[in-house]
């Protein structure tokens, strides 16, 4: 179904989907962000590691303006996806995270039918015209997701009633159905047992087809998996940024070698 | 107040308890706390503890048997003949023990000598006058069997109090006695001490639930009653309510039903909406400084007295609608006090309820819920359509059933504000009345409380309680059945 991934094989700098420069982003007070310049290439993965507290979760929030939820939250500096200033004025954040998808560390659900679940989107941005239309979404969704064979009989029950890896397989279908260009995931195999995990990280594989994934991972094994592209933050800052191949083997900043190595973190 | 001393001294007992089996304790140790099981406070604790908790329930439950006691001997001594037609015996017990506290007021002030007082053969109309002139009420002459009687209940009384005193001094001292000799290094006071916490605790939990018991029981008694003297089939069947005190009564349960259904939908339909986006707004778009002042705020609603509410419904509420509505204006409203004016007010004072309790709801939905639904591009309010009353949903019926039964049980703003006509109608701004105010209204004044016309509260108590019963379980039902949806 997809060719065999080759971790870190080299991707066409010249294919940027989003690029990041001097992002600063504060939480009250705390400068949470130092000066972050990051481009993430496009029909890739791009992992970000990073011991706890160093930022990277809260950078990817900023890729969809989900921060803009915490009130106290600031970001400065610039984000373009596809050269649009995701930050303008004119653009409108809710129009934004449809097009950037997220999946989440804990698989969410909504207390609905697993129909339901992957329908949500495609119905509040008016993608379909009609039932049968939205059948077709739903199935395609669910079997990009690799969950279809496993849920096609109880489409009806509720969401909440799946297993661990399925419910987060369901969610990765709930933001594959909205259709986006990127597909955000904080953490998503950190509540799943190995083999649900490597469920989702064989669908991950598959996802980078369509679309560009940025995901933040605790498991430098996964991130050398499954990530073409690898971003290792500390403190607030983005201290190297290349292939992951480089990054695991040679890389360059003594940091990054004391953290992949496990001397820190 | 020999009670009350007496409670004095065993406190100051249970002290030197305390006192004693701390220093008890010590003294076993040599002086060494460590070399105790418990810390020394606790071997203290359990002498005071032997002590008090024995002699404290037979003094209460004494103080509750002797006059049951007493009654009935003295009812047993009395002559048959003395209970007049049509009277009870109750009553000629009630006149013996006020004769007896006269007698002891007089001999108090010293009026009168104690061996006066309980002379065999002491004169009646000298008694009377002097109870009368020591300005003590006495219904009537006193007579012989009555002085009789209220010399016997002084006389067993005194006994009595006297038995009560030194059993319970008794049995203090034996407990003081007991604590003190099991204190030594190896006894686990702390255990005992620990045991009695969780008998306090339980003793308080089962009288909660004794009195619903107790409330529950008079009510169906005085129920039964009611029905064995009026037909249930009228009290169901009937459409008319017109009690007379003369007899005669049509007491049919459902002009009543309808004026409480009828206010208690208009005060749902003013309270659930408001409530219910007052606590979206809270809890969904207020700053945190908005909702800080916003919610304690709207949470004083809930501490307004009704009666206040009943008042802004008589002054205020109904005589603004009378303008609108009434011969001035639209001309369907004929005074201020209808079932409209009673729902809205009712409902005003339920906005708190709904958007109290549906805010803590709300706030329970997880964040995760939110931000996965922010994640898909949905808006604030989409989301909260969708996904965070969805996930709330049975605690909002919860809530609403909740405020429901506070409707149906509401008085004070019904007697105020609607009226007291007992009527079917549909016309909202007529004048109706309630199940609760009809209970009310059949208590007060001069009833016989052997009359259908005063039983039928109980009756009418009996129904309600059962509604609102039914709808708190139906409540709770909701809430379990859906409760584990989202966690």
């Amino acid at each position: 179904m997809y060719d065999a991934p080759t971790p870190g094989s080299k991707v066409d700098q010249t294919d940027i989907k989003i690029t990041a420069k001097k992002v600063q982003v504060y939480y009250g007070d705390t400068h949470a962000i130092k000066d972050v310049d990051v481009d993430i290439v496009d029909r890739a993965v791009t992992a970000f590691i990073g011991p706890s507290g160093c930022g990277k979760s809260t950078f990817l929030r900023c890729l969809n303006r989900m921060n803009d939820t915490i009130d106290v939250c600031r970001v400065e500096g610039e984000i373009k996806i596809d050269g649009e200033d995701i930050y303008d004025r004119r653009i409108d954040p809710v129009q934004l995270r449809a097009k950037v998808g997220m999946v989440f560390q804990k698989p969410n659900p909504f207390p609905k039918s697993i129909y339901d679940n992957v329908a949500y989107g495609p119905k509040i941005h008016g993608m379909v015209r009609n039932k049968a239309e939205l059948d077709e979404l739903v199935e395609t969704a669910l079997r990009g997701a690799a969950l279809w064979d496993e849920v096609k009989d109880r489409l009806q029950s509720p969401g909440t009633g799946l297993s661990g890896g399925q419910q987060q397989r369901l969610c990765i279908a709930r933001a594959v159905a909205t259709q986006p260009e990127v597909l955000l995931m904080d953490e998503p195999c950190s509540a799943l047992d190995p083999i649900a995990t490597a469920q989702v990280e064989d669908l991950i594989e598959t996802l980078k087809e369509q679309f560009s994934v940025v995901i933040v991972t605790h498991s430098m094994q996964q991130a050398a998996r499954i990530s073409q592209k690898t971003a290792f933050f500390h403190l607030g800052n983005l201290v190297e940024y290349d292939d992951t191949n480089t990054i695991f083997t040679n890389p360059s900043d003594s940091r990054t070698e004391s953290y992949i190595t496990g001397r820190i973190g | 107040m020999p009670v009350f001393w007496l409670v004095l001294i065993l406190l100051a007992l249970g002290v030197g308890g305390y006192v004693f089996g701390r220093s008890r304790a010590m003294a076993s140790a040599g002086g060494d706390s460590r070399k105790l099981h418990s810390l020394p406070n606790y071997y203290g604790s359990n002498v005071a503890i032997k002590a008090l908790v024995p002699s404290f329930l037979v003094l209460f439950i004494w103080l509750i048997a002797q006059p049951m006691f007493i009654s009935s001997q003295i009812a047993g001594q009395l002559p048959d003949d003395i209970v007049p037609e049509g009277g009870s015996i109750g009553l000629i017990m009630a006149e013996v023990r006020r004769t007896a506290e006269g007698i002891d007021a007089i001999v108090a002030a010293g009026g009168m000598t104690e061996e006066m007082a309980s002379s065999g053969r002491a004169d009646i109309t000298d008694f009377t006058a002097r109870l009368q002139e020591a300005g003590q009420v006495v219904t009537g002459t006193v007579t012989q069997p009555i002085l009789r009687a209220a010399q016997s209940y002084r006389s067993m009384t005194a006994t009595g109090s006297l038995a009560m005193t030194v059993v319970v001094l008794l049995m203090t001292a034996a407990g003081l006695v007991y604590g003190l000799r099991e204190t030594f290094p190896e006894f686990r006071a702390r255990n005992v001490v620990e045991a009695s916490v969780k008998m306090l605790l339980i003793a308080a939990a089962s009288l909660a639930i004794l009195t619903t018991i107790g409330i529950v029981l008079s009510l169906v008694f005085n129920t039964v009653e009611f029905f064995r003297i009026y037909p249930a089939s009228d009290f169901f069947g009937s459409l008319t309510w017109s009690p007379s005190f003369q007899g005669n009564s049509q007491l049919g349960i459902w002009p009543l039903l309808w004026g409480t259904l009828y206010i208690s939908v208009i005060a749902l339909l003013v309270a659930v909406p408001i409530g219910l986006f007052a606590a979206i707004y809270l809890s969904e778009y207020a700053p945190k400084s908005v909702r800080a002042t916003a919610k304690p705020l709207l949470e004083i609603l809930a501490g307004i007295p009704t009666i206040v509410y009943g008042l802004f419904a008589l002054l205020t509420v109904g005589p603004m609608l009378v303008k609108v509505f009434g011969d001035g204006g639209l001309g369907w409203m004929q005074s201020g006090t209808a079932v409209m004016t009673a729902g809205l007010v009712m409902g005003v004072m339920l906005i708190p309820f709904v958007s109290s309790l549906s805010d803590d709801i709300i706030n329970a939905v997880p964040q995760a819920m939110r931000d996965g639904s922010f994640g898909l591009g949905a808006t604030k309010s989409e989301t909260i359509r969708q996904v965070v009353l969805p996930a709330a949903l049975p605690g909002i019926v919860g809530a609403i059933l909740l405020a429901a039964s506070r409707a149906i049980g509401e008085t004070m703003i019904v007697v105020l504000g609607a009226g007291a006509a007992a009527r079917l109608s549909l016309n909202p701004f007529e004048a109706m009345t309630t199940v609760t105010a009809k209970i009310v209204s059949q208590l007060t004044g001069d009833s016989d409380f052997a009359s259908p016309e005063a039983l039928v509260a109980f009756a009418l108590g009996m129904t309600l309680f059962i509604i609102t019963l039914g709808l708190n379980v139906f409540a709770l039902y909701i809430v379990r059945k859906y409760r584990e949806q989202y966690e």
